[in-house]
């Protein structure tokens, strides 16, 4: 609440042909914050700034009170960062242990016995601990992205960044992860993704992200509370709505004017985003 | 030895004095012996040692059970004074692979071949146009992201990606050496002009690694590639005039004089130095 | 802890057990043997991080390679001469001589205790204490520890001909000690 960690002010990245981000301004601090927003938004982009892996064309930023375009400050920074990349590349021919030994070693563990500790400890912590010996080739999609997860959380990082971390797995397997991204009160956690429910059940906080442009930063409820007064939900599916639905029983739900005999619902933080976002959003969400 | 069913057990005092070593020192030899072969007063010590000291050895052990057992490569590097953990480093290098050292050895073994199969110094052509490239292409695929998949998880790490850089380009132009080196021996004996390999290897690899300063990894390696190539086969095509430049004769490109390799030993101490002034380019991505 | 101290196989059962790829078994080995071996090796190795690093070595090759006992003597016997060996192996790789662990004070002998010393040595346990501190370090090492000459001189930090002439002034005070 009182200290923010990671702060960006009109930050910009334009690739060839298209602008990943056209001036982001955020505010985040300790805890877990969403970042919630369409395929193509700029989510990847703006992480992998924050994960000081990309150098934006403008703006500034300010992660942990240091500023990564200055060489010390950006080492001093990756020592208390941890980040899962949206494509966990893993090589294939490790071992769970050894590729998150070996990224150990990166992350400057050069005591064996004690380094071999902490990779214990975070393969555990995922719940990887009987599948340490085994080759990555050999594992599931969502052990994988387990193991990558786990490479992230060596050494308690301050800065946990996740990019789209329960992509691939299953409802099953969503639900577990959550119980995994525990985190002390002191750290920041930046969690991206296009899962709604994974935002609704984890973050205190939440950004959305469109077209490279901040549309929304608050809490959780604050989002759902956007679309109060405007969520229904009809016995039929009226022709004219814009953003509907059919729910699992049997009834379709409406975001934004009334359809005929319909009756008035709390509304979620699907529902604030949808309406935010719109079509385009809803489409993808269907997906 | 005494009879393992020995009716002498050890007092709980005694085994307390030992463990704190309040004891003399025949009667503390005295008592390990009888330990090896009395399981009851095993028993009765182990209450007498820290149960925190006994289960960080456990965990201890456990994690050692899953830890990577380091590989021949591994062990011998340790034993020639490098740190453990660059040596297992140097064994994650994603072009050590026995896929590419097959590759290194088939592209050598053709160009040996060749060599055999002409005559003079011009049927040497191959290899030494060869083997000097097989380091670039080792060192600037260890780095590209197709081949790497840990790339974007190694940069945001501490480690200064030059450091890694540094050590898998060594360890990539060591290995491609040997292996060339090796090779080597099947070429003709047509004097040192074998050898004029050798600096090139090392001019190329240090130069592309400047100028992926400048430019992706590929690229460089590419460039560095086509300036070789063309240079060397275009000075052969400029001394004899066009097609006769691949008949047998002498080789006559500046590359593999004396004064050629004195001169690629002068490219390789400047494109070290614009590598070292330049090194923070590898620390971040600038552009896409 | 105390559950793998039930475990009802018996410590040759558990080697088989482990070469079958039983971590239980090396659990229950574990906090069998791991207790006394600490504190043995304690009594030849002053450094603590040295000795548990030694303690976790064994462990790991009697998990490695349970076939290497080959059923005679105790398991216990086994697992100490892994021991011993890993910790000379330590001294060899940093060269540094044992250092003394300090004595404890000798107290008058009880009644249990002498017949303890004339169990296990006869007499020569009195006699073994009559011995300067470096003449008993050597025959700790090479009769009790079992260790070879090369081996005791590693420990020691001394070299192999030392070993040999300091048990060579040795043998006949034991000697005198059994007449």
């Amino acid at each position: 609440m009182s200290q923010i960690t990671v702060e960006t002010a009109g930050l910009r990245k334009a690739y060839r042909s298209t602008t990943a981000l056209d001036g982001v301004d955020l505010r985040v601090g300790p805890g877990i914050t969403g970042l919630l927003g369409p395929n193509g938004a700029g989510k990847t982009t703006l992480l992998r700034i924050l994960a000081t892996v990309l150098a934006p064309d403008g703006g500034t930023v300010r992660l942990l009170g240091r500023d990564p375009a200055d060489a010390d400050d950006r080492l001093a920074v990756r020592r208390r960062l941890g980040y899962l990349p949206q494509e966990p590349g893993l090589h294939p021919n490790f071992t769970a242990f050894e590729f998150v030994d070996y990224v150990a070693i990166l992350k400057e563990m050069t005591d064996r016995r004690a380094r071999h500790g902490e990779v214990r400890r975070v393969l555990e912590l995922v719940g990887l601990g009987d599948q340490a010996k085994r080759k990555i080739k050999a594992l599931s999609g969502g052990m994988r992205r387990r193991v990558a997860l786990a490479q992230a959380l060596l050494g308690e990082p301050d800065l946990l960044l996740l990019d789209e971390p329960t992509a691939g797995l299953d409802p099953e397997q969503r639900l577990r992860f959550r119980e995994f991204v525990s985190t002390s009160p002191d750290q920041t956690v930046v969690l991206s993704t296009h899962q709604t429910e994974d935002v609704a059940a984890l973050c205190n906080a939440v950004v959305v992200l469109d077209q490279g442009r901040v549309r929304f930063s608050g809490t959780a409820r604050e989002l759902s509370e956007l679309a109060r007064g405007r969520v229904w939900l009809a016995e039929a599916r009226d022709p004219a709505a814009s953003l509907s639905w059919r729910t699992g029983d049997g009834g379709h739900r409406h975001i934004g004017d009334a359809p005929a005999d319909a009756r008035l619902v709390e509304p979620t933080l699907e529902d604030g985003y949808l309406l935010l976002l719109g079509r385009r959003a809803a489409d993808e969400l269907a997906a | 030895m005494s009879d393992p069913a020995t009716t002498w057990h050890a007092e709980p005092d005694l085994l307390d004095r030992y463990a704190r070593g309040d004891i003399d020192h025949a009667r503390a030899c005295s008592l390990e012996a009888h330990l090896l072969e009395c399981a009851r007063c095993r028993l009765a010590l182990a209450p007498a040692v820290d149960t925190g000291r006994l289960e960080d050895s456990w965990d201890g052990l456990v994690a050692a059970l899953d830890a990577p057992r380091p590989g021949r490569m591994e062990r011998l590097l340790v034993r020639l004074g490098v740190r453990e953990h660059t040596a297992r480093l140097l064994a994650a290098t994603p072009t050590l692979r026995l896929s590419w050292l097959a590759g290194v050895v088939l592209a050598l073994g053709f160009a040996v071949a060749a060599a055999h199969g002409g005559r003079g110094e011009r049927s040497l052509l191959l290899f030494l146009l060869l083997a000097p490239l097989l380091p670039v292409a080792g060192v600037a695929a260890s780095f590209t992201r197709g081949v790497d998949p840990t790339y974007d998880v190694a940069l945001a790490a501490p480690m200064p990606a030059f450091h890694l850089l540094l050590i898998r380009s060594t360890a990539v132009l060591g290995t491609t050496m040997v292996v060339a080196a090796v090779a080597a021996l099947g070429l003709p004996d047509l004097g040192w002009i074998v050898a004029a390999w050798l600096v090139p290897a090392v001019a190329l690899t240090v130069v592309s690694l400047a100028l992926a300063t400048f430019q992706a990894p590929v690229t460089a390696a590419a460039t560095v590639a086509a300036v070789w190539v063309g240079g060397v086969l275009g000075s052969e095509a400029l001394s004899d005039g066009g097609l006769r430049a691949f008949r047998p004769g002498p080789i006559s490109s500046a590359a593999f004089t004396a004064g050629g390799q004195l001169a690629l030993v002068a490219v390789t101490i400047l494109a070290l130095l614009v590598v070292t002034s330049r090194h923070d380019r590898f620390e971040i991505e600038r552009t896409v | 802890m105390a559950e793998t101290l039930d475990d009802p196989r018996s410590d040759q059962q558990l080697v088989e057990a482990m070469a079958g790829g039983d971590r239980s078994a090396l659990r229950s080995l574990h906090s069998r043997h791991a207790p006394w071996l600490l504190l043995r090796l304690s009594r030849r190795c002053a450094d603590p991080a040295i000795v548990e690093e030694v303690v976790q070595d064994t462990f790991l090759a009697v998990w490695r390679k349970p076939a290497a006992y080959k059923g005679s003597g105790p398991v216990a016997a086994w697992i100490w001469g892994i021991g011993i060996r890993r910790l000379v192996d330590q001294f060899r790789r940093q060269r540094r001589p044992m250092v003394e662990v300090a004595e404890g004070m000798a107290t008058t002998p009880s009644a249990e205790e002498q017949l303890l010393l004339g169990v296990e040595h006869g007499d020569l346990g009195a006699a073994l204490n009559r011995l300067s501190p470096e003449l008993r370090a050597v025959v700790q090492a090479t009769v009790l520890d079992g260790l070879t000459t090369r081996e005791a001189a590693r420990l020691l930090g001394i070299p192999a001909g030392t070993v040999k002439t300091r048990m060579m002034r040795a043998k006949p005070q034991l000697r005198e000690a059994l007449l």
